[in-house]
């Protein structure tokens, strides 16, 4: 079977957000946790109300469960690349997780007039795959979101 | 309020701008140098006489590794001591006037010029010999759907809408205000081309919320400016904009849970400091030049600088204030929604021109002081810019 070619931007992973695209391949949704007083970050930050540790020594990266709700979002008519296309009309949102912290990534599967703030969401986990594409060097997970209940 | 020292120190006493529109025959480090020249000319210097040089870039801290403006100076041949490059996106002429100014109070230069410039239209129309490998983006969302400005930007028109109670055919109100301007100046894309908010409403969706005419202009084009200190300024050939302040405000030490700021820009503390230097209030101001890439940061920036209550943005630009003839002179050459977008260089030289009463058709009557605002820097995750910048102009 022929390959594919994978058209839309590769994710931007560098040392700070390794640990959670990690979890995305293992479909495991993290958030960065302050151990000293539980607080929610995403991305890394360092723990606003705490004495830091060097180098994040006082957070660690947690497994969560990927719900959440919907905080803001609009419907993408037409693309910003033509890597999107395909995926027209789509909803773009903010969402709010349930631990606080906010993420945005597309809503898959839904009618996009059907979409209202504050709906209730979970993350969908995509597969990108050396298998499927030709010119994916190595396999990743992209988060989408979906409606739930 | 009291004046400070700062006021009237330092003044703008040239400006250049390219001819602007779809120019791909132009690269961008020729339209920056263009317009770097004109600059030079309008204040009458030589170009011997520029000690100092500024690459205000369009690219902010996100991303945008393009190096065709590497040296604007070196093109002109101007003996600079000190040449280097601003990035702030939409605030990219603030930052550059503002670093322009530690030098001459430094008294390292006596003149500098910063100059910038887009070449945004011909970068969405590469010829396919010039594409290059789609590669990692390096930002969050672009491979989740984030693609384009308008995808995250229009998050704070939901948001407003939501909260508030805004509507789509108040910020068309925005639109048709900026575009009857648009037709008083002859240099503006959209000159001779008026809308009402029904055209507003008719034009395509591109993101919702935002019609097509809810968006700027992309254009190509350079525009540079000249800055030196009042004693100087007094020997150039036109009437100089002085200084009376400067302010800055930040987003970029929050984070994704200062859920506000969906709904308002930094204002306050560049409005504070600002206004503050010159010592005097808003009303004090005759024009407005707010920078509009979409229309709620025009909104949202009626808001900031108290133009109605925090919320009532939508009502209030409903009512045609921000038009010519309105109480609120807001964006008077068209703005980057019908005039062009050279990023806030687009607001800073129209500001100089109603200053200087150049103002043609669109002059507003004896404006004495006018205000240009930047917006842009990095995208806080995941979809607000950080930066906010006031600058206060007069005679």
């Amino acid at each position: 079977m022929q390959k594919k070619q994978w058209t839309k931007p590769f994710p931007g992973v560098d040392q700070d957000n390794d640990p959670f695209w990690q979890g995305l391949n293992r479909h495991e949704f993290l958030l960065f946790r302050c151990k000293k007083c539980g607080a929610w970050y995403w991305p890394v930050s360092f723990c606003r109300t705490c004495d830091n540790e060097p180098f994040f020594g006082n957070l660690e990266w947690v497994k969560v469960s990927g719900k959440g709700k919907v905080f803001n979002f609009n419907i993408v008519y037409r693309p910003g690349s033509p890597a999107y296309n395909d995926d027209i009309p789509y909803v773009y949102a903010i969402i709010q997780m349930d631990e606080g912290p906010h993420i945005s990534s597309t809503i898959i599967d839904c009618d996009p007039m059907q979409v209202k703030i504050d709906m209730p969401v979970e993350v969908v986990f995509k597969d990108i795959t050396t298998a499927e594409y030709e010119n994916v060097k190595e396999d990743f997970t992209l988060p989408y979101f979906r409606l739930v209940g | 309020m009291s004046k400070s020292d700062f006021t009237r120190k330092y003044a703008i006493v040239g400006y250049g701008e390219t001819k602007v529109g779809h120019l791909p025959e132009y690269s961008g480090r020729t339209l920056q140098t263009e317009a770097a020249r004109l600059a030079i000319e309008d204040a009458g210097l030589r170009r011997e006489d520029i000690d100092g040089a500024v690459n205000a870039k369009g690219e902010g801290g996100g991303g945008g590794t393009g190096n065709w403006t590497d040296g604007f100076p070196r093109v002109l041949g101007l003996p600079v001591k000190f040449y280097y490059h601003v990035g702030r996106g939409g605030a990219q002429a603030s930052y550059g006037l503002h670093t322009a100014l530690s030098y001459l109070d430094a008294g390292v230069a006596n003149y500098v010029c910063v100059a910038g410039a887009r070449a945004d239209w011909q970068k969405s129309h590469v010829p396919a010999r010039m594409k290059s490998e789609p590669g990692r983006s390096g930002i969050w969302g672009k491979e989740l759907g984030d693609a384009a400005a308008y995808t995250h930007h229009s998050l704070f028109a939901t948001r407003h809408m939501h909260e508030y109670g805004t509507t789509s055919p108040q910020l068309g109100a925005i639109a048709v205000a900026e575009r009857a301007w648009a037709c008083l100046n002859p240099a503006a894309y959209m000159h001779g081309r008026p809308i009402t908010v029904e055209d507003h409403q008719n034009s395509p969706i591109v993101c919702w919320p935002y019609h097509i005419m809810d968006i700027c202009l992309q254009s190509d084009g350079g525009a540079a400016f000249i800055v030196t200190t009042a004693e100087r300024a007094k020997d150039c050939k036109k009437p100089p904009a002085y200084l009376l302040g400067i302010g800055t405000g930040e987003h970029i030490d929050h984070l994704w849970w200062e859920k506000g700021h969906y709904t308002a820009l930094p204002v306050d503390t560049a409005k504070e400091a600002a206004f503050g230097q010159a010592g005097i209030g808003v009303d004090d101001v005759d024009v407005f030049e707010f920078y509009d890439c979409f229309t709620m940061e025009v909104l949202l920036q009626c808001e900031g600088y108290g133009f109605c209550k925090k919320g009532e943005g939508g009502p209030f630009v409903a009512t045609g204030a921000l038009g010519p003839g309105g109480s609120r002179p807001t964006n008077t050459g068209g703005g980057l929604l019908a005039s062009h977008h050279i990023g806030d260089f687009t607001p800073m030289i129209e500001a100089v021109r109603q200053i200087r009463g150049e103002g043609g058709a669109r002059q507003v009557k004896d404006a004495k002081i006018a205000i240009a605002t930047g917006h842009g820097g990095e995208l806080l995750y995941p979809g607000m810019c950080s930066t906010h910048t006031c600058t206060i102009l007069g005679k």
